[in-house]
């Protein structure tokens, strides 16, 4: 809570509208009535129950210069993005948000006054507890749900081949024999069931949350769970590339005909795999890899998007070497892929120290240094000092000016853009805010405008220039509440 | 399968032997790994320490 609101050196004051969420509503048609949480949660929920501080205050939500939320999650600091129409500002905000924490950070080690305030990007405490990496697409609601889970289900148990930040030791399933593996993949020792709306406990391979922050009617929001939270700029590109075009071979009816035996199972096994055959079974008793899973996806995804553009052509382009890389030698594909990269240090490490994976202490220090390769502190975290060495062994997709700029600016042509430039200009009169809605205060009248309909291009454009446009709140709400001009239309 | 093959921007040069044995091609290859090639980065590898995830423990989030 402190560290949260060590972002804007003055007094919080909540904005955020919680009203309009509701992390209940399953998209198979029903809401359920709590969501599961493990026994050790449950006991902290108590404990922050009798401490008596309003939802408000707990979760301290802040929305930043630059579109995006930043609040307490279960005590961890969540930066949402702002929302994004292009792979390459999603890094640019990704990468924002270490910066925004890593400030934070600081000022509270400041206001501390004793101690080092030290945040991880990463997805466990390898103790059995996890927290997420969540990723949000936009769906036609007009898909059937069944259909989404079908075409995921073969093509996200796989995808940790090159998008896992990789991980030292097995958490669950009382695995104890299993401490001296190195996984893929951080989360995935975490999945019980295919489909299922709870986020904390019995987790899904895909979730069935029905949030949509945008027009119902329309759309769906797919809320991803099942990734690492990456370091590497070029994981995060081609974990969220892939799948954003994985999702154009849904709506196209164009997804390869799959079908796994046991999509729970296979996940852990292709994690766990110290051969890095990663093989598994379909329903059909066939045995496949996990990367002939994946050049399946992307052999359509070839067929139907390549040549549309450049920021399509680089995922066509890193996917398809990606998988030639983890076919013939994984290691090619240090400074791009987390568990790679994360790998070699380890390596090394334990050669240099002579260090063995399968003792107890040693595989302490090593687990010390998989948490210290997600430090957010360029001085200090493995990851990020690997990225600033002069060997260029590490691929950058965006500069530091990129990053910079990305704090306090929302990516061009978004809704975001629009919800990060009415603080700035109309900030005072900001009564509550949500991703899909602004409440204004107008002469003492509440006057809501609706954004859920502000998801593509071309309707953010007509709400971004009729903001630029308005001199006052009611000049943008006048405008607002005019058709499209001829001009303006699509 | 066989991905179609596209050209593609040259990778920047990374610090790993790709472990080819010229002399024996039988047999799985074990890829040679290099250290880092900084010493910096061992070196801090060195100091962090070795009990730092012991210590470390979360609650369960989403």
């Amino acid at each position: 809570m402190e560290l949260i609101r060590c972002y804007a050196r003055e007094d919080f004051v909540a904005l955020w509208d919680y009203d309009l969420e509701n992390p209940r509503r399953d998209m198979r048609g029903f809401e359920v009535g709590e969501l599961l949480q493990d026994l050790d949660e449950t006991e902290h929920l108590q404990k922050d129950r009798a401490r008596k501080i309003p939802l408000k205050d707990l979760k301290s939500d802040l929305i930043l210069a630059n579109g995006a939320r930043l609040y307490n999650d279960h005590t961890h600091p969540e930066y949402s993005t702002a929302e994004c129409l292009s792979l390459f500002d999603l890094i640019a905000q990704d990468r924002a948000g270490e910066h925004i924490v890593l400030q934070c950070a600081r000022r509270r080690t400041e206001q501390r006054g004793h101690g080092v305030v030290r945040l991880y990007k990463n997805n466990t405490d390898f103790e059995g507890h996890s927290y997420g990496c969540h990723e949000n697409f936009l769906l036609p609601r007009s898909i059937p749900f069944d259909d989404v889970v079908a075409a995921l289900l073969p093509f996200l148990v796989t995808r940790q081949i090159y998008a896992g930040a990789g991980k030292v030791g097995v958490e669950a399933d009382g695995s104890r024999h299993h401490q001296g593996v190195f996984q893929l993949a951080q989360r995935s020792d975490f999945f019980e069931v295919i489909a299922s709306v709870d986020t904390m406990t019995r987790r899904p391979l895909v979730n069935t949350r029905d949030e949509p922050h945008a027009d119902p009617t329309l759309y769906r929001r797919l809320h991803i769970i099942i990734g690492d939270a990456n370091m590497c700029e070029w994981a995060t590109a081609l974990k969220v590339g892939a799948l954003r075009l994985v999702l154009e071979l849904l709506e196209a009816g164009n997804v390869p005909a799959l079908e796994l035996a046991d999509p729970v199972g296979a996940v852990k096994a292709i994690s766990r795999d110290s051969d890095r055959r990663w093989e598994l079974e379909l329903a059909d008793c066939s045995v496949i890899s996990a990367v002939d899973v994946q050049s399946a996806y992307l052999e359509r995804a070839q067929s139907q998007t390549a040549g549309r553009d450049a920021e399509t052509d680089w995922v066509l382009d890193e996917w398809q070497a990606a998988l030639q890389a983890l076919a013939a030698d994984p290691m090619e594909l240090v400074g791009r892929c987390d568990w790679v990269t994360k790998k070699w240090l380890l390596d090394a490490f334990a050669e240099s120290e002579g260090l063995d994976w399968n003792k107890a202490e040693d595989r302490a220090w090593l687990q010390s240094q998989d948490l210290e390769y997600h430090n957010v502190d360029p001085q200090e975290g493995l990851y990020l000092m690997l990225e600033g060495a002069p060997d260029g062994s590490v691929v950058r997709l965006c500069d530091e000016a990129t990053t910079k700029a990305a704090r306090v600016t929302p990516p061009k042509g978004t809704r975001a853009w629009f919800r990060g430039h009415v603080l700035e200009k109309f900030g005072a009169q900001v009564r509550s805010l949500n991703w899909d809605s602004i409440e204004f205060d107008v002469d003492g009248r509440v006057r809501t405008v609706d954004l859920r309909g502000c998801v593509d291009a071309d309707t953010a454009a007509i709400f971004n220039t009729r903001l630029d446009q308005a001199g006052t709140v009611q000049e943008l709400l006048a405008a607002l509440a005019s058709p499209p001009t001829a001009k303006e239309a699509p | 399968m066989s991905p179609k093959m596209r050209d593609r921007a040259p990778r920047p040069k990374g610090p790993i032997d790709s472990g080819e044995d010229s002399n024996d091609e039988s047999g799985p290859r074990r890829p040679k790994v290099d250290r880092p090639k900084t010493e910096d980065l061992l070196r801090r590898m060195r100091k962090v320490d070795p009990n730092q995830a012991r210590r470390y423990r979360q609650r369960t989030g989403q």
